[in-house]
């Protein structure tokens, strides 16, 4: 084995869990150096945590990672940055009110006996903000950049320390066209000056485009790697979605409530949306799909009471748009957000104070009474009805697992038996049985003449549960998929691009016959 | 998951109600300690009378503690109790010197106690700032507003003959002071309220998680509101009763009574981030800072050393809440792993 052939960074058998819940299983990877290797996964394959792990920022808990062929210990960003590895993380890390040098120079501003040196920092930077296009005054403000000009800040302060690894996770989110292509030019430009570039993003067009290798991942786990070259993006795709676990999905149940209602949404618009249209009746399932700031979670905030936005809009009850949380709490209109921890749960109060947020919480005056012994009648109801795991109803939310404080959280919705279900990504993080009880879950929403709103990020779980699929591209509606079996990757093109697949007729018809 | 599906599988057989020690155990036991290290070395400070004496100061800011719970268990402070309390009492006063009937005087200053608890409230909620910034400058705005009315001299209503001053001076059984009385019946009315009434529900869930408070339908600006009006209405009533206890005010009473209310809410165990608080735990607490300063007047210590020792109280007490609470987390770390 030669010098040039040993990887500059080697993982090997790297496990990471958070609680109960497994971010990564088994995870190996060989980056040589000068390739641009791409990691590409659907959301929840590990990948994040991946890159957390190489940047230091988060430990792993088994495993070992080499550099050079050696072991090294990432114990710390400063470590990892010791090691020549420098990472753009996908939430901006910059400081908004400090000037675009400030942020450019945090922590080792250049300058002596302490005093910094503006001159420096000015000189310092120029080539590199030159050949990143960016031309903006370095003394305002970051804040009063744009979202892309913050993104390449942000890239600039990294290519600033010259790494050896550079990490990139979905670098390109908040980037336009123009700047897109001028990124994927720096990229393969410091690529072929010796800098060895990993590339985290799940748009494979984009994908395909720069790297020379790509690592697919899976439920925690390195799938294959391939030479670029040697792979296509369907293949690429069967390998991220895996085998179809149809088990997983029950199958529609039959309706036990007979009032057909109806919910319509005509033309709704704000600044994030353009005139959505859709309408759902009593017992159906909608999926909800698109990328990040597509639309997806601005459309469940304002069906909810949360955003404002304009548009004909009924709903079953007749009403318009709900004024408020409350307003829609009190109208039978519920939501399970995205990030239970933070939106869905008291974490430092019981399962039974829990469940009783919307009863006693949302309906009725201030002066009513709120009974223990009715808040564990109902607390008890739940936890039989959806089987949550725990000793008694005086446990804390915070001591159950994942997929149990999400029943929680349907459950305080439960108690006031709602009409429309919003569902914001239900089984982010659970694990793959508590998965299947949500799924049932749903299946029981409609069957008592529920309409369900169901966003996720999950393509088997959107074409598995769902009647219907909506796809929203930046703010509007880019194609609904009906019937029952959906196609992943017509889905999946639709989600990425916006439009729907040119010859999607035809690979639909040969993946039919290769299965 | 169908409905006729016994779900007997996963519901606890019988809800497993273990008697458990009521949370305030510590500052009581706390409490107790430090009253029997007192009265061992100096056992006149056990004297029924001295004790009595001891409940009436603790009255008119244990009052203001009780109101205080509840701005802490929605991760509030309001600093402007001070002077909420002396407005108040100067309103109650001032009308009586001009007249209007006690009861009726005293009434109105509760009001008006509520009415300065809602501009804070109004504020707060309108310009979306926290109570505590607020309330730093209607601290002022109402101290400045006292002075003005009281000319900075006492309020002295000339005719106590009404039964409203014989009502707050009265002794029941000769040696419980009636406004002690009140305070009691204050303080077990709000334990009550906030725990077994949908507005004490509302406070511990937004203290506790105000994002998921407020998708679940609870309207924190409506809660928070409420609370600020709360604490303003307990102000006017200790501000009313005090008028008719002493017979005055002096311009100024209640300058200093914010940080011993909130120093009383902390011990008693109600946690600064919010999301729980006790009613029982802030009165006991208001006690033990009473007991302390009497105590060292016992022990013929400077009266001037009670703050320093308040203060020390204080960081003892929110040091021993952070050890709580890390085993408490570690506790539920362990539970989870061990699933």
């Amino acid at each position: 084995m030669t010098a040039a052939d040993t990887p500059l960074v080697s993982v090997r058998h790297l496990a990471k869990r958070y609680g109960g819940v497994i971010a990564i299983a088994d995870m190996s990877l060989d980056v040589r150096p000068g390739t641009i290797h791409a990691v590409v996964g659907e959301n929840g394959a590990g990948k994040s945590t991946l890159m957390k792990i190489l940047a230091g920022v988060v430990r792993p808990d088994g495993g070992e990672i080499l550099i050079d062929g050696q072991p090294a210990e990432l114990g710390s960003p400063v470590a990892a940055r010791r090691h020549g590895i420098g990472i753009v993380f996908q939430e901006l890390s910059l400081f908004p009110e400090r000037s675009v040098l400030a942020n450019l120079y945090v922590n080792r501003e250049p300058g002596r006996y302490g005093i910094v040196s503006t001159r420096a920092m000015e000189d310092g930077s120029r080539d590199i903000l030159a050949r990143l296009g960016l031309d903006v005054d370095v003394h305002a403000p970051i804040a009063r950049l744009s979202i892309g000009e913050r993104q390449l800040v942000e890239l600039a302060r990294v290519l600033l320390e010259r790494p050896r690894l550079l990490i990139l996770d979905e670098p390109n989110s908040a980037l336009n066209q123009r700047e897109t292509e001028r990124l994927f030019a720096i990229l393969k430009d410091i690529a072929t000056r010796g800098t060895t570039i990993l590339y985290v993003s799940h748009r494979l067009e984009e994908v395909f485009s720069i790297s020379d290798r790509i690592t697919i991942t899976r439920n925690g786990r390195d799938v294959s790697t391939h030479e670029i070259a040697d792979v296509t993006i369907p293949q690429v795709i069967e390998g991220m979605i895996g085998a179809h676990q149809e088990e997983l999905f029950p199958p529609p149940l039959p309706m036990r409530a007979g009032a057909a209602s109806e919910f319509s949404v005509r033309g709704l618009a704000n600044v994030h949306l353009r005139g959505i249209d859709l309408t759902a009746r009593a017992g159906e399932v909608i999926g909800l799909a698109g990328l990040e700031g597509s639309g997806v979670s601005n459309l469940l905030a304002v069906l909810f009471g949360t955003e404002r936005a304009k548009g004909e809009i009924r709903y079953p009850d007749g009403g318009g748009l709900p004024r408020s949380p409350t307003d829609a709490a009190r109208r039978g209109v519920c939501l399970v957000p995205a990030d239970r921890r933070r939106n869905g749960l008291m974490l430092d109060k019981s399962i039974l104070f829990n469940i009783s947020q919307v009863v006693f919480g949302a309906h009725g005056g201030p002066l009513g009474r709120y009974s223990q012994s009715v808040a564990r009648e109902r607390a008890l109801r739940q936890i039989g009805k959806l089987r949550i795991k725990t000793r008694s109803p005086d446990a804390l939310a915070n001591e159950l697992s994942g997929g149990n404080q999400q029943k929680v959280v349907i459950g305080k919705w439960l108690e006031i038996g709602p009409k429309v279900f919003l569902l914001d990504d239900p089984t982010r993080g659970v694990d793959v049985g508590a998965k299947r009880e949500i799924y049932a879950l749903i299946r029981e929403m409609a069957a008592d003449g529920g309409i369900v709103l169901f966003a996720s990020t999950e393509l088997p779980e959107l074409t598995g549960l769902c009647d219907r699929i909506l796809v929203l591209y930046r703010g509007r509606v880019a194609g609904e998929l009906a019937g029952g079996a959906h196609d992943s990757r017509t889905l999946l093109h639709l989600i990425n691009t916006g439009l729907m697949p040119p010859a999607a007729g035809r690979t639909g018809a040969a993946a039919e016959q290769a299965t | 998951m169908s409905e006729t599906s016994p779900p007997a599988s996963a519901t606890p057989a019988t809800p497993a109600r273990r008697f458990r020690m009521p949370d305030e155990i510590g500052v009581i036991v706390a409490l107790v300690v430090l009253m029997i290290f007192i009265g061992v070395a100096r056992p006149r400070f056990l004297n029924p009378l001295n004790l009595l004496t001891l409940l009436g100061h603790t009255t008119f800011l244990g009052m203001l503690a009780v109101g205080m719970v509840f701005l802490l268990a929605i991760r509030e402070i309001d600093l402007s109790v001070g002077w909420m309390f002396n407005l108040s009492a100067v309103v109650t006063a001032l009308l009586m010197v001009a007249g209007v009937n006690p009861w009726l005087a005293a009434f109105i200053g509760i009001l008006f106690g509520a009415l300065l608890g809602l501009f804070n409230g109004a504020l707060a909620v309108i310009l979306r700032l926290p109570a505590i910034i607020v309330t730093l400058g209607t601290y002022s705005m109402f101290q400045g507003l006292s002075l003005v009315v009281d000319n900075s001299r006492a309020v002295v209503p000339q005719d106590q003959t009404s039964s409203f001053f014989t009502f707050a001076s009265a002794k029941i059984g000769k040696i419980m002071p009636v406004t002690g009385a009140v305070f009691l019946v204050l303080a077990i009315a709000m334990h009550y309220v906030l725990h077994r009434t949908r507005f004490g529900y509302r406070v511990q869930a937004v203290g506790s998680n105000p994002e998921a408070a407020a998708l679940a339908g609870i309207s924190n600006a409506t809660v928070r509101l409420q609370t600020l009006v709360l604490m303003g209405a307990i102000c006017g009533l200790s501000g009313a009763l005090y008028v008719g206890f002493r017979g005055a005010i002096d311009p100024n009473e209640g300058s200093d009574f914010v940080l011993a209310v909130v120093a009383a809410v902390i011990i008693g165990g109600t946690p600064l981030s919010g999301g729980s608080g006790t009613v029982i735990g802030a009165v006991i607490g208001m006690l033990i800072i009473q007991v302390i300063s009497s105590g060292l007047i016992f022990f013929g210590i400077d009266a001037t050393w009670s703050t320093f020792v308040t203060g020390a109280v204080i960081v003892i007490a929110v040091s021993l809440d952070q050890l709580v609470k890390y085993q408490r987390n570690r506790r539920a770390e362990r539970l989870k792993a061990g699933r």
